[in-house]
């Protein structure tokens, strides 16, 4: 099969992903009626707003009712509302893939805009300072820490991080974050209990950055701890699989200095797993972490879509489903070129 | 196959995380059974989140055990009930009842509330006249409250019950007469005004457990107390079912309660089983749906194998936190929900491995030897196959088990948890939303969380425990 092909193939898949989460989030909002019911208090708020605006001007009352009405009535079909929501599915869907988010229903960016990719920019850049960075140090010093301990199996320091790595899979980032909080917070005042920047905020860029620096201490730590244990586990056990295959034997016996070994032999052949974790990790992060952004009241975009979900914020949930997804399918498929690109045994 | 698991479990016992895992395991196990078997079923709606049943108690008030630590001697809420009167004093027509509770004050503080409880009083003719007094360790005495019985009403036939449903209840803090009651005993024996006004806010337990000093505070007077309760019943049938007394203190229990004066260590033992159950459930649904997939997938091939794959493909690459939340929000919270949502998402991942595992075992010997007996294509799969799988099954079921235990954790944190079974999630959300860790309520807070980690932890030993068995590759490293 030809690598064109195959690629095709794993583009097509990671397109029907991608189709199939943003219809599962939206056939589910409007078969649950959701979709309607948000759509119908709108109606009804701009004609309650509508009535109230037009009774200084009208004053008999039945004339009043009549122009409501017909307003009423052109409203609700603007919205499509008299039909059933799957005749708006289409529309929806197409325009979500032409990659126009629309305009929030509740929620505002914090300059006040209302159109999605406004409020998504502005989250996305606070998300990447804090989750993006944690995934930084988290992979540079898991990468270390598990190439090191690869070379040292069985001694007490690989089963000591090993047992650290497994009991931090066990401790979910949001309660460590709630620790943190307690101790370092509450307890000892070092750090702020949360939000992005001081109110008011310091003037000044650099007073600023700082500021912000210090918001975002706490919970880089919280996201790095809670996640370079298994980084660290992920590459010591995918370096230690290679580490024993026969090519490395010979090698060895070859005479070849460890070094060599290690950089030219293990780590190249190691790499595609390690380097599929960094891709896909680099594109959660993006996405956010819901709920440690939560925990620290850090308005991200995890935050965001937890924020639209509690206001029912259906064009803000069905576009960040979408973008999520997005990231997601298309780190898949740059995963997909890498492989062969890394792996000499990866010819199709 | 008995064989089989027997050796398995063997070897997961000669490993330290194995052997820790079991053990907390068992632990695990034995508290849930004992919780299943002590708790009412309806646990969490009617007990657990009917606030009525904790009127009694302090509120956000840490464990009794920090009192070891701490130089002041928090005072310890004190319960005092009884349904059988100590004297009788007869009379003509009337007669007195007394409910004498002697009892000794020695903590630091006042109490943080005083309340009085009276159940099922039953009369004939004439309603009962109650009054309450405080007799104090320095000879004053203090009449808090009277309460006159309601009278008959006009088609109602004796003995008339009053309070039997809904005992009545009453807090002095808060209560105008009793507050009089007590500016009126400040006025004569001290001589100090104080108006009702900043004695509600003051709240009258610091002057009723206390002796007044130069700078206006009230230090607490310690020693012994007799609180009593004078009924005067007008018939000899009269009767009072129960009086109970409690002065709340500022510490509770083995750990504390919340902000509704909830037992903490009640709703924690709760978490028990239902995490257990979540986690089990979820990982083995997730288990045998995975692993049939799989082993069909690479042992059927063709389109079916092409189908499932394709399937696996697009449930393992949605995203799964945003959509499991989604839906938790749409569809109601609700246990059963979610751990659906678990399983649709969760199986994807051992369908991949177990099919890349299947594709090897269908070119062995083993398995051509039985299509050349014969065998059916079932027969194979589940008795040549699934066997050859079934230790790294295993493992992955319980390498699946926390983390459906954590996502649950994840959503009842976020406040999408099952209001009808409270969990760990849900008592830390509370106490997280109620500002607890601004307050410092680690009481509160640290207990769910670390029971969350121990049990995934737990899993997590077992699962250490059996990569040895999984990946015998491992050991030649050791």
């Amino acid at each position: 099969m030809g690598t064109a092909r195959l690629l095709a193939i794993k583009g097509g898949t990671l397109f029907g992903v991608l189709i199939a989460s943003l219809l599962l989030v939206i056939v589910v909002l409007g078969a649950t009626g959701v979709s309607d019911r948000m759509m119908g208090s709108i109606v009804n708020e701009e004609i309650r707003e509508l009535r109230q605006s037009l009774a200084q001007t009208i004053r008999d009352p039945i004339e009043l009712e009549r122009v409501v009405l017909v307003e009423r009535d052109q409203l609700i079909e603007f919205y499509g509302l008299d039909n059933p929501w799957y005749t708006r599915l289409p529309d929806m869907v197409w325009r979500i893939l032409s990659l126009d988010l629309g305009s929030a229903r509740t929620l505002k960016s914090f300059s006040g805009s209302t159109r999605v990719s406004d409020i998504v920019m502005e989250r996305f850049i606070n998300t990447v300072i804090l989750v993006t960075t944690a995934l930084a140090i988290s992979s540079v010093v898991g990468l270390y820490i598990g190439v090191k301990l690869a070379t040292r199996v069985g001694t007490k320091l690989d089963r000591g991080v090993s047992y650290i790595s497994a009991a931090s899979y066990a401790l979910p980032s949001w309660w460590v974050g709630i620790l943190f909080i307690l101790i370092f917070s509450f307890q000892f005042h070092i750090f702020p209990f949360g939000g992005i920047t001081s109110s008011p905020a310091p003037s000044g860029f650099l007073n600023r950055t700082l500021d912000i620096i210090w918001h975002a201490a706490l919970p880089v730590i919280t996201l790095t701890l809670a996640s370079v244990g298994s980084w660290a586990y992920v590459v010591r056990t995918m370096v230690l699989n290679t580490a024993q295959e026969d090519f490395v034997t010979v090698a060895r016996s070859k005479g070849l200095p460890e070094n060599t070994i290690m950089n030219r032999h293990i780590i190249r052949v190691a790499a595609p797993p390690i380097v599929t974790n960094l891709v896909l990790g680099l594109a959660a992060s993006f996405g956010g972490a819901i709920l440690t952004e939560t925990v620290f009241n850090w308005p991200g975009m995890g935050r965001l879509y937890y924020d639209a979900i509690l206001a029912l914020d259906e064009n803000v949930i069905v576009a960040l489903t979408f973008m999520f997804t997005l990231l997601y399918v298309s780190a898949r498929f740059i995963l997909e070129v890498l492989y062969i690109l890394l792996d000499p045994r990866v010819r199709y | 196959m008995g064989e089989r698991t027997r050796s398995t479990f063997k070897e997961l016992l000669s490993t330290g995380s194995g052997k820790a895992g079991v053990i907390f395991i068992s632990v695990l196990f034995i508290i849930s059974l004992g919780v299943v078997i002590t708790y009412p079923p309806d646990f969490g709606l009617k007990y657990w989140s009917n606030p009525v049943l904790w009127a009694d108690n302090p509120r956000a008030a840490p464990p009794a055990w920090t009192n070891l630590f701490t130089s002041d001697d928090k005072a310890e809420t004190i319960i005092l009930e009884t349904s059988v009167p100590s004297e009788r004093i007869p009379g003509i027509g009337t007669g007195i009842v007394l409910y004498t509770f002697d009892f000794n004050y020695n903590s630091d503080e006042a109490p943080t509330f005083t309340s009085m409880t009276i159940e099922n009083i039953r009369y004939n003719n004439r309603p009962p006249v109650l009054t309450v007094n405080i007799e104090r360790p320095d000879g004053n005495k203090i009449e808090l409250f009277k309460l006159i019985v309601r009278g008959p009403l006009p088609d109602e036939e004796a003995p008339f019950t009053r309070f039997g449903e809904t005992p009545f209840r009453i807090q002095f803090s808060g209560d105008t007469s009793v507050v009089g009651s007590v500016s009126n005993f400040l006025k004569q024996k001290f001589n100090i005004s104080m108006s009702n006004q900043d004695l509600l806010l003051s709240g009258v337990d610091t002057v009723v457990f206390g002796i007044p000093q130069d700078d206006e505070k009230f230090e607490v007077l310690k020693g012994s107390y007799k609180l009593q309760v004078e009924a005067f019943l007008y018939d000899d049938d009269d009767s009072i079912g129960k009086v109970k007394f409690v002065l709340g203190g500022s510490v509770f229990g083995f750990m504390g309660t919340d902000t509704l004066g909830r037992d903490l260590s009640i709703g924690l033992l709760f978490g028990f089983p239902v995490a257990l159950f979540i986690g089990l459930v979820a990982s083995s649904i997730t288990t045998v749906i995975g692993t049939s997939l799989g082993i069909i997938s690479g042992y059927m091939g063709g389109k079916t194998d092409t189908l499932i794959q394709r399937a696996a493909d697009i449930f393992t690459n949605i995203p799964l936190l945003p959509i499991l939340i989604f839906l938790a929000f749409i569809m109601r919270p609700n246990l059963l929900i979610i751990i659906l949502i678990l399983t649709v998402f969760g199986w994807p991942g051992l369908t991949i491995l177990i099919r890349s595992m299947v594709l090897q075992i269908r070119s062995g010997q083993l398995v051509e030897s039985s299509i050349t007996l014969g065998a059916s294509r079932l027969r194979i799969m589940l008795r040549h196959i699934f066997p050859q799988t079934a230790p790294f099954v295993f493992a992955q079921m319980i390498f699946f088990t926390p983390s459906a235990i954590l996502a649950e954790a994840a959503l009842s944190f976020l406040g999408l948890g099952d209001p009808s079974l409270p969990t760990w999630g849900q008592i830390l959300e509370y106490g997280f939303r109620n500002g607890g860790i601004f307050v410092g309520y680690w009481w509160w807070i640290l207990p769910p969380g670390i029971l969350i980690v121990i049990t995934a932890m737990t899993f997590v030993l077992i699962a250490l425990g059996m990569e040895p068995i999984i990946n015998p590759r491992l050991k030649r490293g050791n």
